[in-house]
């Protein structure tokens, strides 16, 4: 499966008459925009308000983060199964708009939505600080359950990403990378001398707005699988969770697995990247061994000689993490597991929720507990109602002004447990 | 807490979900309880067997505390 990611960089951003990209600057028309939003009927109200780096600017409470992309050549469409019919992606030409961001924002759905801060001291752990913010505000109708909410909050980032993808149709990309990953027995052959390496992705999947989908099905309802590497570019896995906002995997993230990329990175160099293994976090301990056995079956079944496992979300997907890595490893397959950790504020406590012998190699992406000051900002996109109750808040955490401080987990993917960050531990 | 109460001598059970945590912290008796969203009870099962479930667990929760125990020890089924 061979895929030609066409990056077209964005500049700027700016409301207009037109939805378009001109000379590296994207202009949004708004009225557009929110009627696209509001094809809902579960929200009442949507507003579009923009944010760029450096501004004094909060954005609160944030569900999700979505980069547009336009499939330009190849079958089906950017998220398949929820934007579009099912149908295999990963294969043709995909274009991306490199440095824009749609981000949806509302009143909480649970307390674990996150701030992205555009200047200032949080702005250092934020990736999204740095990019250009189309920020879809929505309002929902009073009478909508939780999870009704989430899914409309979902949808409307993915309806609004689509939209603006639609500016990339004619451009010319700035820059084209090529992705390819071939049957197993081909690929394995294609590089026989170098180590054959995989990737367990490890999907949240607890439920109770802590979901994830893969071609629009609910990943607590699948078992392990494989995917080829280049299906997640074009949006076969999406973000529905309102998991701690410090390790949400957002939409973004799975467009940009910083794993799978670097791994291609040094493909056909120093290792042969066969695949991903696909698994989930369940709630039930049975699905836990189940899947984890799976996944053991599936990575030795592709004859790996090592892989590197990430997780989302923390607490009991650190048993998930920890069954696959013993289980892995007693394949004889090595393996490498990257995640974050919570040792408490004061770093006394244990930083993962379980242990095993097997787990002797970890990348750490930093500590969730470490506490922060946020200053006061001129403008809030959102709404700062609910930051003592969001995650790393607390009850009067936060001043007359709006300023407040709180655990760096509140701040959306300082801690990614993916490596989609800038926090790392080092042992001396 | 378990280990804390455990350390004071007073017999605990730990009725988790998740037992290989439980095992990795530490407690002595554990008694797995059925799932995260719902531990004690199973609402698919309906109202009246959720009742019998919750019963069954939490008397042999109480029932491990009788007895000695050398090592951590699951109590997958009633004794």
């Amino acid at each position: 499966m061979k895929l030609e990611l066409g990056k077209i960089h964005v500049r700027d951003v700016k409301l207009g008459p037109e939805t378009k990209i001109e000379d590296h600057v994207l202009y949004v028309n708004q009225e557009e925009l929110v009627a696209e939003v509001l094809t809902d009927d579960r929200l009442v109200n949507c507003r579009i308000e923009l944010a760029k780096p450096g501004e004094s600017v909060r954005i609160t409470p944030v569900k999700d983060v979505i980069e547009p992309r336009l499939k330009v050549d190849g079958p089906g469409t950017v998220f398949p199964g929820i934007m579009g019919k099912v149908q295999e992606v990963g294969t043709g030409t995909t274009y991306c708009m490199d440095g824009v961001c749609v981000v949806t924002v509302g009143k909480i759905v649970g307390f674990q939505e996150g701030v992205i801060d555009m200047s200032g001291p949080a702005a250092e752990y934020c990736p999204f600080s740095k990019t250009l913010n189309v920020c879809v505000v929505i309002e929902p109708r009073d009478d909508l359950e939780t999870h009704v909410y989430e899914t409309a909050g979902r949808m409307a980032g993915l309806k609004a990403a689509t939209y603006l993808a639609k500016a990339l149709k004619d451009q010319t990309p700035d820059e084209t990378i090529t992705y390819e990953t071939k049957p197993l027995l081909e690929q394995v052959a294609q590089y026989p001398d170098l180590p054959k390496v995989g990737y367990i992705h490890m999907l949240q999947s607890q439920g109770l707005l802590h979901d994830t989908y893969y071609y629009g099905v609910d990943a607590k309802d699948f078992v392990p699988t494989i995917m080829y590497p280049t299906e997640i570019f074009d949006g076969a896995i999406v973000s529905g969770n309102c998991v701690a906002p410090c390790d949400k995997v957002t939409t973004y993230h799975h467009l940009h697995n910083p794993v799978i990329e670097d791994l291609f990175k040094e493909h056909g160099k120093s290792l042969n990247f066969v695949g991903v293994v696909l698994t989930n976090e369940n709630v039930f301990l049975m699905d836990k061994e189940r899947h984890s056995d799976m996944t053991a079956k599936l990575c030795e079944f592709m004859g790996l000689d090592g892989v590197i496992i990430t997780e989302e979300g923390y607490g009991n997907p650190d048993t998930d993490l920890m069954m696959n890595c013993k289980k892995v490893t007693q394949k004889g397959i090595k393996v490498v597991i990257i995640t974050d950790e919570f040792p408490g504020r004061d770093g006394k406590s244990y930083s993962l929720a379980d242990l095993a012998d097997e787990a002797d190699t970890m990348i750490s992406c930093g500590n969730g507990n470490v506490v922060i000051h946020f200053p006061a900002m001129d403008k809030v996109i959102g709404t700062l109602e609910s930051i003592e109750m969001q995650i790393g808040g607390w009850v009067g955490c936060k001043n007359d002004d709006g300023s407040f401080d709180a655990e760096i987990q509140i701040i959306i993917a300082s801690t990614i447990a993916n490596g989609f960050n800038k926090l790392c531990a080092r042992g001396y | 807490m378990v280990k804390e109460i455990d350390r004071a001598g007073i017999p605990v059970a730990h009725i988790c979900t998740v037992v290989p945590i439980s095992l990795t912290i530490g407690a002595n008796r554990i008694v797995p309880a059925i799932g995260i969203p719902y531990p004690l009870g199973d609402p698919t099962q309906g109202e009246k067997k959720s009742k019998e479930i919750r019963e069954q667990l939490v008397k042999r929760a109480l029932k491990t505390l009788t007895i000695p125990v050398e090592e951590q020890t699951v109590f997958e089924e009633d004794f």
